[in-house]
């Protein structure tokens, strides 16, 4: 055989174990993610009655935020936004897949249940999954690729972006669940009010007290109501959003009064600001 | 901006308006939520649930007569497991009742449901009522 020609599929026998193994974590980061979901009861009933234009503007909302989410974090350094629609694709393929067999060998899903159903139940679940595939290619992979000098810009709104997907990730965690719509009628104002105030300020706190790796800085010369004023209150203000899209899209705030409804989203914007740090530190 | 390096982020010091004109609309977010809450917690005392039922329609299904209802809750408290019974009327003697449970009416809200009748409720006269409720 000519040597270089050996060599070449050599090559082609790399990026192919490169490619498999990135699927594996691909459905690792799926599983790790989504099995909080996929063993969520609520999660199942939504599947048949969660109203349909709902689940697909979920379902579209998630195809931008997967490519956003791929450019960034994508598990080889995606440099073009062609490979970055390519990964998010994939992900979501893996996420849908991965939704499938879990709810199947759980016994959720029969030959005898409507068409809607299964396609419902799937689609719900595929979606945090997608976003756990796409998180696992790149988190559970090697980081290699973080030469010390390596230095990047984020965007503004780059860092809004991430605040919105970590807050996304953990509201699809619990809105789904009763105990949000509980906690907000067992509650009266005056703990609402506590629950903003701790929000914020954990929220400030994780990214900029804390140091943990990934920890944000300020320049010296900065005062700290900055960073505030610039980054935690926005934040804060995505992850009110977020939850309040969540629990619109799962149908918990329907019939609801205003003090109601805020009060909701003020309980689920809780686990939703403490996501949004997180993707701060993490991505 | 965020400049990494080293895996630690340095936000910019000299950063771009935009970034402040969010800021300050986020703070004006923040402080009127904090306000809307901040008065309700002032103003709501711990009325105990008040529930009213009302009709909103009947038909004929396959399993029986189906009498709509939406029931709403003025209070500023959430009714749990509220007990919903309508009965059939004629001629001052209840012909049929049926019951049943939502699981909330949260404070100042709605929520509906519908009861079933065997009979024709055509010609009769339907009382609907609350009859009780636990807290969440």
């Amino acid at each position: 055989m000519d040597r270089q020609e050996s060599q070449g599929s050599g090559e082609a026998q790399d990026e192919f174990n490169r490619f498999v193994t990135g699927l594996a974590r691909g459905v690792a980061g799926a599983l790790l993610f989504a099995l909080p979901m996929l063993m969520t009861m609520e999660m199942w009933y939504l599947g048949f009655y969660i109203a349909r234009e709902r689940l697909l503007l979920l379902m579209l909302l998630n195809i931008p935020l997967l490519v956003l989410l791929s450019h960034r974090i994508g598990f080889e350094e995606t440099f073009t936004w062609r490979e970055a629609v390519r990964d998010a694709t994939i992900a979501y393929a893996i996420g849908i897949l991965t939704s499938a067999v879990v709810l199947y060998v759980f016994g959720l899903l029969r030959a005898d249940m409507p068409i809607s159903e299964l396609a419902g139940k799937v689609a719900l679940q595929s979606v945090p999954a997608s976003i756990g595939a796409m998180l696992g290619r790149s988190q559970l992979g090697s980081h290699d690729d973080d030469e010390p000098d390596r230095e990047r810009e984020t965007s503004y709104a780059g860092e809004l972006l991430m605040m919105a997907a970590g807050a996304l990730f953990l509201s699809l965690n619990v809105a789904p669940t009763e105990e949000m719509l509980v906690l907000a009628y067992k509650m009266t104002p005056w703990h609402a009010l506590a629950i903003v105030f701790l929000s914020v300020a954990l929220m400030h706190g994780f990214v900029y007290a804390v140091s943990f790796t990934g920890s944000h800085e300020l320049s010296p010369e900065t005062p700290w109501w900055h960073a505030f004023v610039r980054f935690t209150l926005p934040g804060y203000v995505v992850a009110l959003a977020i939850s309040f899209y969540t629990l619109w899209t799962f149908g918990r705030l329907d019939d609801t009064s205003v003090t109601e409804i805020l009060l909701s989203v003020i309980v689920l914007s809780f686990p939703g600001a403490i996501g949004a740090a997180a993707a701060r530190l993490i991505l | 901006m965020t400049t990494t390096r080293n895996r630690i982020h340095t936000e910019r010091h000299d950063p771009h308006w935009i970034e402040w004109l969010t800021g300050i609309l986020s703070a004006a977010v923040v402080v009127s939520l904090i306000g809307w809450i901040g008065y309700e917690a002032v103003i709501r005392d711990g009325k105990p649930p008040e529930l009213s039922v009302t009709m909103l329609g009947a038909e004929r299904t396959t399993s029986g007569f189906r009498v709509d209802f939406e029931i709403s809750n003025s209070a500023p408290t959430t009714a749990a497991g509220v007990n919903v019974t309508g009965a059939l009327v004629q001629n001052g003697e209840v012909v049929e009742e049926s019951t049943v449970t939502l699981d909330y009416v949260p404070a100042e809200s709605q929520a509906a449901g519908a009861v079933i009748f065997s009979i024709d409720p055509a010609g009769k006269q339907i009382r609907l009522q609350a009859k009780g409720y636990g807290d969440p």
